[in-house]
């Protein structure tokens, strides 16, 4: 036996010891991450995500209803915590009303669309197309700008999750703001209609993904949010033309098998949302042809329960608010008539004659017909903040109380934990 | 008899039992002939009671389980629990740990017969050298070689049966639930049997060692039962006078049937249901264990050796739930668990003489290590109504729409150098220094440094007494799983008419990972008070630090967590034992061995803010307390109310021989562990009793605090905090050995019969069967994590030498 014959053993032995041998190749190694974004199908999984968080911060515990219609008690959602939240014991030690002042769920979907936002910049020039680049972060800004719209009106006052202010106390005016940007940049890259995998428009998908008609209804939301009616008139004016009308849809979260089991698979399931015959009469007055075309009314159980027409979308941007921005901001940017003009084209079957109204009744039809036209849309709470209206229609709270918000929704234990925040002091006196 | 009156045999009978045996001196090495095997398959009920700290917890009945092996073993990992020693054949790693699929004891491949003895390593300066492989001690199974001659041929069996004791049923149930249904499920007589036969020889070409063995154990379920055949060869060739080459082989099948649902969990779903034996659990496994070693001696002093190891695991497992126990749903799952292990180990070991009285032998080596598992699963339920049928029972193409499918696989690599100096000075003192580097594909960091350093005097030539003193301080590790750190990407929802999947949640991973450091330190005394009686004690240390534990983050985050290590363990222990050869006398001779160990376990130090992480669990033990505590609330504070660990635990033996005839017995015993019973009857969704947990007569007023899948609190109160002390008469034989008859036989050279009990008396006021059946030392309400009965059995069996 001859030494040399074991020089190959010692060199393979060590050989194989080398840095490379105890690097296992991305497929097969998942303790880390990198370099899963390596496809539009799989950049696509990342925004679909956003969505499908931003389903669970308005599904789970029926929470768009509960911010909303269901606050005020216009409609009824079958679960008991409801009570609690109609009369607006919000602090209550319950399980469901806990998590709903939890603010994470919405920060979830800031998340999302910030990794989304990153994970787009990051991708190979190769890997998508113009259309995708500018669809994925243009769902990415839309998403968040749609997030922190929602945690100004629920909350108020909200906490930054942007890496540059992390953390930073925003008034609901700058969160608005700084929404308001991201959803006007979102609408310079968002398409009309959305190419589904075989390259052809697709209604469908267009439905449950930002597009440009949502993102235009959006952002003319918060523009009226922020009092700039003109802003919004114009944009309303620029972007919904007579050649984009055939490209309008609505924007809604698709309905769907969630591996989180507090969302409710069929949130808009049989008669989950109703209101007695008592509230149908005194919102839809006889006569006024959507009590029949919304609602399935039983007399013998006085009840009046809401028509779901779409089971598998819950409308959050539908296109029938169009008319209603359209009004609002001509109204506000001193166009009364073509407000008026707006507000009878989105009302029918309504019985009033909205051709008399003045600058001062204008105001309430407006509303009035919002909540009629958007009733199931969770809008009901943030119409009667922007209209200055809470403690009329709310009647658990004074105008002090709202002056000391009341209209916003306490903080959770967890939001409020190891840091500066507090409740505000309408809610401070209710613990 | 009638010699000495009652109470002086009866007195004799307990200093018997309590000093006494076997040739083998426990802290190092246990040769597996010289003391009483187990009718239970598993290399563990060999070594229980009969190591000095390796404790052996008997958790469970169920033929073909692995009891849990502790060996001075501590862990925080909450997705590796084991405190599994390292288990090594002829030095190489096996798979030894069960896999999740079957939970079939890789320890039951072979039979006690192939072994010829066990090293028991747990000395740092022994450990180190096996790196992040050995963080619990390390046991080393040399397997029996061929001797000298042309052939040797042994046979041996033996058949028995299990039975329970005074079983009552009410024991193993809720408390006294559904006892008539629980009482179809066990019967007595199960037939336990193993047939051996080895071949062996030797010579100046090597030698060799061949054979194949059966076991069987029906155990006391009915309709169910273990089974393992195995073939092996162990054989070392001498290809010239400087190489050398050396096979070993196992080959094991092993089978486990089940038909009690309440192997798994006895929590179901009906109230009563008649009978709970219909069930299907097939369980198969293939295990294969081989290496090869070369060695080649350059000259005396000068030796290369490199051993390549293969251990491999195939588990599959078939099973199905009837409708009866599932509240008319029907499932059948299917699963496989490959595992694979390859070890090459070079190494270079070098001998030096500086001069007559200091010498060194230095060993440098590399060795390789590479870990490929792969899983795959896929199961279905359907209900009855939707057209399910209990008579379907195959798993494949079983209603594919319902059914979820998974595959898994996993790989890790390890790649060493070490290097091992052995000083000696004459023949009293030796220094062994111990350097060793892991690199491990787990990590961004890959590599870690252990080091080592003994010191072992023997004082029987300078201080004229024979003591032997041993000190050692070294560092060794344990591997953090990536289970724990890794990032991950979760899918949650489909989106689009179920089209386009979600991926809502983007963990990165943590890219500090580092293994677990284990700072060690080992001090011990050995005293020969005679040639005939000699005792040893050691004391040792262990310091736990750098654990991987999650860091709830704020809400406003977008996730919920990240990594952060931390935190400090600590493990000391006393190990005490005595071995005597009381009586040496002609026909008479009488040998024991007691030993005992107490181990302490405690929290050093946590995390600050523990509530925020996720070793919450941990937040009511403060500094010094044991981790093994257990910990309920009482009203609405949490409290320590025992600890699951013993005080101290160890094993007494004694073996007479008179003329042909030979008697041996092994106690095992623990004192000082508790067991926390869960009541059956106070279990309350908090919410439903206003968040206050209702007091009941006779029943602790302790309870624990849990989350349902819905997110409401569930409160599980506690009827009682148990003593798990126990003592057990845990293995006994009393055997005949015909040698002398068959001296001038050319075919037959000895003939043995023996007689063997196993666990025949559990003297503890446990109000259970088992004191050692709760893994944790909670006694769940659904007995999740509790064994099913731990049988006694008794074999008749033959020994045959040709």
């Amino acid at each position: 036996m001859k030494f040399w014959k074991f020089i190959p053993i010692v060199a393979l032995s060590v050989l194989s010891s080398c840095k490379d041998s105890l690097t296992i190749d991305d497929l097969e190694n998942r303790t880390v991450v990198r370099g899963y974004y390596n496809s539009s199908q799989r950049i696509e999984q990342a925004v679909v995500g956003g969505y499908v968080d931003l389903r669970r911060a308005l599904l789970a515990n029926y929470a768009w209803m509960m911010y909303g219609d269901a606050r005020t008690g216009d409609l009824k959602v079958a679960v008991d915590y409801q009570q609690l939240v109609v009369k607006q014991e919000l602090t209550t030690d319950q399980r469901n009303l806990k998590q709903l002042t939890d603010w994470g769920y919405f920060y979830d979907v800031i998340r999302d669309a910030n990794d989304v936002l990153d994970i787009v910049n990051q991708a190979d020039p190769g890997i998508l197309n113009t259309y995708q680049r500018n669809l994925f972060r243009g769902e990415a800004l839309a998403l968040k700008s749609m997030a922190y719209f929602y945690l100004a009106r629920i909350w108020g006052e909200v906490p930054s999750a942007e890496k540059n202010n992390f953390g930073l106390r925003l008034s609901t005016r700058e969160s608005v703001t700084q929404a308001a940007q991201w959803a006007s940049e979102a609408k310079g890259l968002l398409p009309w209609m959305l190419i589904n995998d075989d390259g052809i428009e697709s209604v469908a998908l267009t439905g449950v993904r930002f597009n440009k008609t949502a993102i235009t209804s959006l952002l003319v939301q918060e523009q009226l949010w922020l009092g700039k009616a003109q802003n919004a008139y114009e944009l309303l004016n620029t972007s919904f033309t007579p050649a984009t009308l055939d490209s309008l849809s609505g924007f809604g979260l698709s309905v769907g098998i969630d591996r989180r089991t507090e969302i409710t698979q069929k949130p808009l399931d049989g008669s989950m949302l109703s209101m007695s015959l008592d509230r149908l009469n005194a919102i839809y007055p006889t006569g006024d042809a959507r009590r029949t075309s919304m609602f399935n009314i039983s007399t013998s159980d006085k009840m009046a329960t809401l028509i779901v027409k779409e089971a598998d979308v819950l409308e959050l941007l539908p296109k029938r608010e169009v008319n209603l921005l359209f009004a609002e901001a001509a109204w506000r940017s001193g166009n009364l008539n073509e407000g008026k003009t707006y507000l009878i084209k989105a009302s029918v079957g309504a019985t009033e004659n909205y051709t008399v109204l003045t600058e001062e009744t204008f105001a309430d039809a407006l509303l009035q017909e919002r909540r009629r036209v958007l009733i199931g849309g969770g809008q009901r709470v943030f119409d009667l903040i922007r209209f200055g209206k809470v403690s009329k229609n709310i009647p658990e709270f004074t105008e002090s109380d709202v002056q000391n918000g009341a209209a916003n929704w306490p903080l959770s234990a967890n939001s409020i934990k190891s840091n500066s925040w507090s409740q505000n002091s309408y809610w401070l006196s209710k613990n | 008899m009638e010699l000495l009156p009652k109470c002086i045999w009866k007195t004799m009978f307990l200093f018997l039992t309590f000093f006494g045996v076997s040739r083998v001196r426990a802290q190092d090495t246990l040769v597996v002939d010289s003391v009483v095997l187990s009718n239970r398959i598993g290399l563990e009920n060999i070594l229980q009671g009969n190591v000095a700290g390796l404790r052996i917890k008997s958790w469970s009945g169920t033929p073909g389980t692995q009891s849990i092996l502790n060996l001075r073993g501590l862990n925080l990992d909450p997705t590796d629990q084991s405190t599994m020693p390292l288990i090594l054949i002829n030095g190489v790693p096996i798979i030894s740990s069960p896999s999740n699929i079957t939970g079939i004891n890789p320890l039951s491949y072979f039979s006690s017969d192939q072994i010829e003895r066990v090293e028991i390593i747990k000395e740092i300066d022994l450990l180190s050298a096996y790196g992040v492989q050995a963080p619990n001690g390390a046991l080393n199974i040399i397997m029996k070689e061929g001797k000298t001659g042309a052939i040797h041929v042994r046979a041996s069996a033996f058949a028995g049966a299990n039975f329970l004791q005074s079983m009552d049923y009410r024991k193993d149930a809720f408390y006294n639930f559904n006892t008539i249904g629980r009482r179809e499920v066990y019967g007595n007589g199960g037939i336990v049997n193993e047939q051996n036969v080895i071949v062996d020889g030797g010579g100046d070409y090597g030698s060799y060692l061949f054979g194949l063995t059966n076991y069987q154990d029906k155990g006391t379920i009915k309709d169910s039962g273990f089974g393992r055949q195995s073939l092996f060869l162990n054989a070392r060739y001498n290809i010239s006078k400087e190489f050398s080459a050396h096979f070993f082989n196992n080959l094991a099948l092993a089978n486990r049937n089940g038909r009690y649902a309440g192997e798994l969990n006895r929590d179901l779903l009906l109230p009563v249901i008649n009978d709970e034996s219909f069930f299907m659990n097939k369980n198969r496994n293939i295990g294969l264990i081989s290496s090869m070693e070369l060695n080649y001696q350059f000259s005396p002093k000068f030796k290369i050796s490199s051993v390549a190891g293969l251990s491999y695991e195939g588990a599959s497992r078939d099973m199905y739930i009837p409708s009866t126990v599932l509240d008319g749903n029907i499932s059948a799952a299917s699963a496989a668990y490959k595992r694979q292990l390859i070890t090459v180990n070079t190494s270079l070991n070098y001998l030096h003489e500086f001069s007559d009285v200091l010498k060194l032998d230095m060993t440098i080596g590399n060795e390789l290590r590479n870990t490929d598992n792969r899983l795959t699963s896929v199961d279905g339920k359907r209900s009855l109504e939707n057209g399910g049928s209990n008579y379907v029972k195959v798993v494949t193409g079983y209603n594919a729409s319902q059914t979820n499918a998974f595959s898994d696989h996993e790989i890790e690599k390890l790649v060493s150098f070490y290097g091992i100096w052995k000083f000696k000075y004459k023949e009293d003192m030796t220094v062994n220094m111990v350097l060793r580097t892991d690199g491990s594909s787990f990590y961004d960091n890959k590599w870690a440094l252990y080091p080592a350093l003994g010191l072992h005097y023997d004082l029987k030539n300078t201080l004229k007494i024979p003591v032997k003193v041993n000190a050692s301080i070294g560092k060794t590790g344990i591997l953090n799983r990536p289970e724990i750190y890794r990032g991950q990407l979760q899918g949650y929802g489909d989106y689009y008419g179920g089209n386009e999947l979600g991926i809502g949640l983007l963990y990165p991973a943590f890219e500090g990972a580092k293994s677990v450091g284990i700072y060690q330190f080992d001090a011990g005394l050995a005293v020969d008070i005679s040639p005939s009686l000699n005792f040893s004690v050691n004391y040792f240390s262990k310091i736990y630090k750098d654990f991987i534990y999650q860091r709830y983050l704020p809400n406003i985050q977008g996730i919920d967590y990240q990594y952060e290590m931390g935190g400090s363990l600590g493990l000391t222990g006393f190990e005490f034992n005595l071995d005597g050869k009381w009586i040496n006398k002609g026909n008479f001779s009488w040998s024991s061995n007691l030993n005992i160990a107490a181990y302490r376990n405690k929290v050093r130090a946590m995390p600050a803010d523990i509530e925020n992480t996720s070793l919450v669990y941990l937040s009511a033990l403060s500094k010094g307390d044991a981790l093994t505590s257990l910990v309920a609330y009482e009203g609405k504070q949490q409290k320590v109310i025992g600890n699951s660990e013993p005080k101290a635990f160890g094993g007494i033996s004694n073996t007479f021989r008179y003329k042909n005839i030979s008697a041996s017995m092994t106690l095992t015993y623990a004192w000082g562990a508790d067991v926390a019973a869960e009541s059956f009857t106070s279990k309350y969704y908090a919410d439903n009793v206003g968040n206050d947990f209702p007091l009941k007569n006779a029943e602790t007023p302790y309870y624990t605090s849990s989350t349902d899948i819905n997110g409401r609190t569930i409160y599980q109160g506690i009827r009682q905090v148990e003593d798990g002390s126990f003592i057990r008469l845990n293995k006994i034989s009393v055997s005949y050995n015909f040698g002398s008859m068959f001296k001038h036989m050319a075919s037959m050279s000895n003939m043995e019969v023996f007689v063997r009990g196993d666990n025949l008396i559990t003297l503890s006021k446990y109000s259970g069967i088992n004191p050692e059946e709760n893994i944790n030392g909670i006694r769940k309400y659904d007995l999740s994590y509790t064994g099913t009965p731990l049988p006694s059995s008794v074999v008749l069996g033959l020994k045959l030498v040709f």
